[in-house]
């Protein structure tokens, strides 16, 4: 056995001291009485025996020498031979991934899991060294290699808990890189503490066992967390309808990560904290229920899913052990109104209700003078009369009866049937006008001006009825058709089309802003100025200054990120929701093929002297030797 | 500061008028003999014989029924009480200490005894009888008491209660009320003593004084060298925490012995602590007199 802290044996000086006041006689506390009856009586009746009224002091003397000897060799702490030859060398990889945030241990498996560790630390022994890497979103080094315990522990408990998925190959990878750093004498081992969520750990088990026995590193799974049962949203997306100006459809995905039935709960959806839906449910032992549902409005805001339980009067949360995936978010794009004139000589009331018809519309329309400047961003909409020089901007002409600077009118189709159509176009989309007779369609000969014309819809005899032209300044829609003599008046085909092309035109048809999963990344384009990036915690995180492009993420926490100005209460420039979405962190049941160790005890990493230093156990015993002096000789048991 | 200073004597004035006025005859004085004589309070009729003195002859009686019928009054006579106060060592102990305590009880008691009439004497004993007041009566007589009391000092060995009682009853003087002030630390015990006044037709009225610290002993625990103040003994002990039991149990025994033996031959009994003043303690022993007629 040798000391870590020789010096420390300089401290036994202090036996002196406790000697020479032993041997020093030290005058008695003089104490009046009035009478010593009481007391002769008490004293004179039982008298100690003579042998141990002797040793009594002594015996004293000896428990204070004895104290002193364990306090002294605590301090000096010594080691065992072995301790000093056998050095190791553990890289703790701590999960902090979001199954780790679940609470079926208490307070919650990350909890559970940095207990373990300071388990570990603690069993450190003389020489042993230890890195702490954590392997939640994106592993990170927290501690490099060192023995020294307070700086282990303190980087232990900086490991937060996150939302983002478990990293763990990366992580091991990081350890082993920690490890072959220096590699010396002694043991090497990686020792993962994870509630062995997902099957990324079984794999790296399995590549590690097809290694050589040189390169293999030795892998110790301690495995925190039980086989719970979950709910949880696992996608969650919102895009604006491609066909309804203010529609707007969502995609929602749950699974019961479960070997038993769900039971009842529900789903709402709240639009900025207003119920948008309500669906209830009852999932089957492991089953994935998809919806897509359909809503319509012109505001934008937080899409937010939630699951709970059924109450009688209020929603309570869904009791279960992960919280993270019970909620979700989405942000809606918001509607703005589009501005579009109408010029139509001899008015047309069926053109007018159609485009009325679009919630997102605000019309302005003309009759008998052609306007000479039209607002910039606004929807040119032409009926039969038609200006020589086409505005720029989009531009949708119907049944156009005069020339223009891209095309050239010919002579009148009779009875002009689409025979074809390009469905894939989006202005094409539901729009069905097989056989439909357009009478009195005119005939189209495009000037050089028009560039490439897409035909959308043709007739028999390849006459084009329906032509995309794309200018640099705008894109033209012009429909040969008579809308009083053909049979449009009757279908939805016409209708739709006028969405499809205002949808485009405005080109907010089927906008979507993606929901992020955690852990990722998204790129943003900043303007100029100082920007930060706003995490749904509040805290923020200063990115570069712009304008540039960035990247941002990875998101480690669900909720809404935002890009804001570091000013207080500026608008965001951009926005991110961020959701959990990941089906291996929702499923709380552990890989039972996993070979893992129930705690840090079991896998023999508790070390040092039966679980911990001999100096801790000196202290104990010190402290148990001063108890038993107190208890015997303070409170006088012994006389 | 003295130990009867103007306050105290307000104090006197104080109880006895009390004494007087609310609780008149009870505490001790006005005692009436069983004999008949000279007194003023009628008792009974008997038949005139010669040589009766015509005085008391009832003159109405005799001109209603013809019949010769004296009057006989009960005659009244003063009480004596003797003052047994305790000066051995043990009373210099405490805080105020219970010799002030005692003297300064003894000389209100006196006080109110001399405002009745009565006669009262005081002996100052230790081991044996150290001083004496002589027997006296009258209020003017109460600042020669006083002075008396200040001249006495702690003195003595150990309290003999036995050898005090034994030289007081072979004295040549009048029976009447003992009031024995005293903590009553006699190592042969205080029965022995009492026992004899009691034979001797003397009325013992027990005030034991104790201190709060020997109910209670502060600061004992550990080794100590116990120093007997009454014989000036010292002795090297160790205080458990179960010897501080016991020493509660045994001074709880003392105290219920000395009131039971009290109670047993219905003396008047009164066991106090220094906490107290002594005019309330004064107070208390009046009330128990006036609840006890």
């Amino acid at each position: 056995m040798s000391l870590t802290n020789p010096t420390a044996l300089m401290w036994l000086l202090l036996a002196v001291p406790v000697v020479i006041f032993y041997i020093l006689k030290i005058r008695l506390k003089r104490v009046p009485v009035s009478t010593v009856i009481f007391w002769r009586q008490i004293f004179d009746e039982k008298k100690p025996r003579s042998l141990w009224q002797r040793l009594r002091h002594l015996v004293s003397l000896f428990v204070q020498l004895a104290l002193l000897g364990l306090l002294v060799s605590a301090l000096a702490e010594p080691f065992l031979a072995s301790e000093a030859t056998h050095r190791r060398r553990i890289i703790l990889v701590v999960d902090n991934s979001a199954s780790m945030k679940a609470s079926d241990v208490a307070p919650s498996r990350l909890a559970k899991a940095v207990e373990e560790a300071q388990g570990v630390i603690q069993g450190l022994r003389f020489r042993d060294e230890m890195a702490i890497v954590s392997a939640g979103t994106q592993p990170r080094v927290v501690c490099g290699l060192t023995g020294h315990q307070r700086t282990l522990r303190d980087a232990l408990a900086t490991i937060p808990p996150t939302d983002g998925p478990g990293k763990l190959k990366d992580a091991i990878d990081t350890a082993r890189r920690l490890v072959s750093k220096d590699a010396a004498d002694g043991e090497s081992r990686v020792v993962v503490l994870t509630d062995g969520s997902g099957d990324e750990l079984a794999k790296v088990i399995a590549e590690e066992d097809k290694k050589p026995e040189a390169e293999r590193i030795k892998l110790t799974v301690i495995k925190v967390g039980q086989q719970t049962p979950n709910v949880g949203i696992t996608r969650f997306q919102v895009r604006r309808s491609t066909i309804d100006p203010i529609g707007y459809e969502v995609l929602i995905e749950i699974t019961n990560h479960s070997d038993e039935p769900s039971g009842d709960f529900r789903m709402e959806l709240t639009l900025n904290d207003r119920t948008a839906d309500v669906i209830p449910l009852n999932l089957k032992p492991g089953e994935t229920w998809a919806k897509t549902t359909q809503s319509t409005t012109a505001d934008g805001g937080v899409l937010t899913a939630k699951l709970t339980t059924k109450g009688e009067k209020q929603s309570e949360p869904l009791q279960d052990a992960l919280a993270a995936d019970n909620t979700a978010v989405a942000l809606l794009p918001k509607r703005e109104k589009m501005p579009v004139h109408l010029h139509t000589a001899a008015g047309n009331l069926f053109l007018q209700k159609v485009l009325e018809a679009n919630a997102l519309v605000q019309l302005t329309s003309s009759r008998k003078d052609m306007p000479k400047e039209f607002a910039a961003n606004a929807i040119k909409v032409f009926h039969k009369d038609t200006p020589a020089q086409l505005p720029p901007g989009n531009v949708l002409v119907v049944d156009p009866q005069n020339d223009t600077n891209l095309w050239k009118l010919g002579n009148k189709l009779p009875t002009a049937i689409v025979t074809k159509q390009e469905k894939d176009s989006p202005y094409m989309a539901h729009v069905r006008l097989d056989n439909v007779i357009l009478p009195d369609a005119r005939m189209m000969t495009f000037t050089p001006a028009a560039e490439k014309p897409q035909v959308l819809a043709s007739s028999l005899q390849n006459e084009p009825l329906i032509t995309l032209i794309e200018r640099p300044e705008g894109k033209v829609l012009v429909l040969t058709a008579d809308l009083d003599r053909s049979e449009l008046p009757f279908r939805t085909a016409f209708p739709i089309l006028v969405m499809n092309t205002l949808g485009v035109f405005s080109g907010a048809a089927g906008e979507l802003r993606e929901s992020y999963a955690t852990g990722a990344i998204a790129d943003v384009t900043l303007p100029a100025g100082e920007f930060v990036l706003r995490s749904p915690d509040g805290t923020t995180r200063k990115l570069p200054a712009g304008p540039t492009t960035t990247t941002v993420g990875p998101f480690d926490a669900c909720g809404v990120w935002a890009v804001v100005p570091p000013t207080p209460n500026a608008a965001p420039v951009e926005e991110f929701a961020v959701n959990l979405m990941n089906k291996a962190e929702s499923d709380l049941r552990a890989n039972p093929d996993l070979p893992t160790r129930a705690n840090a005890q079991d896998a023999g990493l508790v070390g040092g002297f039966g679980g911990r230093p001999i100096w801790w156990y000196l202290t104990i015993a010190a402290f148990v030797l001063a108890a038993v002096e107190w208890y015997l000789y303070q409170r006088r048991w012994i006389s | 500061m003295p130990l009867f200073d103007s306050e105290f004597l307000k104090k006197l004035e104080y109880l006895s008028l009390i004494s007087k006025r609310v609780f008149r005859g009870s505490l001790m004085a006005q005692r009436r003999t069983m004999q008949l004589g000279s007194g003023i309070e009628f008792a009974d009729h008997r038949e005139y014989a010669a040589g009766d003195d015509f005085r008391y002859l009832d003159w109405n009686l005799f001109a209603r029924h013809n019949e010769l019928l004296l009057k006989r009054f009960q005659e009244e006579e003063d009480l004596h009480v003797y003052f047994l106060v305790d000066c051995s060592r043990s009373m210099a102990f405490g805080e105020p200490s219970k010799f002030d305590f005692a003297r300064q009880v003894a000389a209100a008691l006196a006080y109110i005894a001399l405002a009745d009439l009565d006669r009262i004497a005081v002996t100052a004993f230790a081991n044996d009888i150290v001083a004496d007041f002589p027997l006296t009566r009258g209020k003017g007589r109460i600042l020669s008491l006083l002075k008396f009391f200040e001249g006495l000092e702690a003195q003595g060995e150990e309290t003999n209660l036995e050898r005090v009682a034994t030289g007081f009853i072979h004295r040549d003087q009048r029976r009447g009320l003992v009031v024995v002030l005293s903590d009553l630390y006699d190592p042969n015990g205080f029965e022995r003593g009492l026992d004899l006044l009691r034979h001797r037709k003397y009325e013992p009225f027990v005030v034991q004084v104790f201190d709060k610290y020997e109910k209670e002993p502060p600061d004992l625990l550990g080794d100590v060298e116990m120093w007997d103040v009454e014989s000036g003994n010292s002795r090297k002990v160790t205080v458990t925490e179960k010897n501080l039991k016991q020493y509660r149990q045994l001074f709880d025994e003392f105290q219920t012995t000395v009131q039971s033996y009290c109670n047993r031959y219905s003396l008047g009994c009164t066991r106090t602590s220094t906490e107290i003043s002594f005019d309330e303690l004064i107070l208390k022993m009046m009330r128990q007199a006036g609840s006890v007629r």
